[in-house]
């Protein structure tokens, strides 16, 4: 069970933070943060539906990961966080068209390999 | 809506840096807001469900945590505007290190040495991803 928890979690919170970001590229550079520009920005996430999907199944990878917690211990559950960077990282080219350099590949690897050590 | 290329200007820089702190410091102070919350919370099991759900309502902490991840979620969503996905990711990530710190000296938990060996890793990846540039492929421009 607890491997369905891990797969749900990951699955949904990659494809939660990609639609997240696709959708909100639509919108453009926000570069007015005074009192409309702010009135401005969140009409534009609750009204857009890639965003909206994108932060539903953020809150069904957060579910998944209370999930997990009650079958699994901690330390089993943040790596699968960190697998999760990864999957993100791999999939940020074809969904997103973004550039990943060698040396940006480095530091998501580093970053998750710190995150296994650190759940220890 | 116009198409530019990427040019980080000062203020560009600033307002980056601005939101990569309020990202980290809001995710980071309202989990920590939470687990006071939980602290000061009964045991679900020992009381009533009613008087579970009337202590959660009235528990400061609470709201005060729950606001922040507003704020963390809605400055994520708006940073995603201008900077790419897995710049934001790695680079955010140095939060690990923030609540490795503030369960140490807040709440007073035991870190071990490898999640000290830990945090000083993510740390090396935050820095390699943070000297990258923000955006790698033209945005748009607010209208």
């Amino acid at each position: 069970m607890k491997w369905f928890w891990v797969v749900m979690c990951v699955l949904s919170g990659t494809f939660g933070d990609l639609w997240s970001a696709q959708g909100m590229q639509e919108h453009g550079e926000i570069q007015n943060f005074r009192l409309h520009g702010l009135a401005r920005i969140l009409r534009f996430i609750a009204t857009h539906k890639v965003v909206l999907t994108g932060i539903g199944a953020n809150a069904v990878s957060f579910i998944s990961l209370l999930a997990l917690l009650s079958v699994a211990p901690l330390s089993f559950a943040v790596p699968a966080t960190a697998l999760s960077y990864i999957l993100k990282t791999l999939l940020a080219r074809p969904m997103l068209g973004e550039h990943v350099t060698p040396r940006r590949w480095m530091g998501v690897v580093l970053v998750s390999i710190g995150i296994v050590l650190i759940s220890f | 809506m116009n198409r530019s290329v990427p040019q980080p200007a000062s203020s560009f820089k600033l307002k980056n840096r601005l939101f990569i702190a309020l990202i980290v410091l809001s995710n980071c102070f309202g989990n920590l807001c939470l687990a006071i919350a939980m602290r000061h919370m009964p045991s679900i099991s020992a009381v009533p469900l009613l008087s579970y759900l009337a202590a959660l309502l009235t528990n400061p902490w609470l709201f005060a945590g729950t606001a922040l991840l507003a704020v963390w979620m809605v400055s994520t969503l708006s940073m995603y505007t201008w900077a790419d996905l897995t710049y934001i990711l790695p680079v955010t990530a140095s939060g690990y290190i923030i609540t490795a710190l503030l369960s140490r000296f807040v709440l007073n938990e035991q870190i071990s040495p490898l999640r000290w060996a830990g945090s000083v890793v993510i740390a090396l990846g935050v820095v390699l991803v943070s000297e990258t540039p923000e955006r790698t492929k033209p945005l748009g421009v607010e209208e």
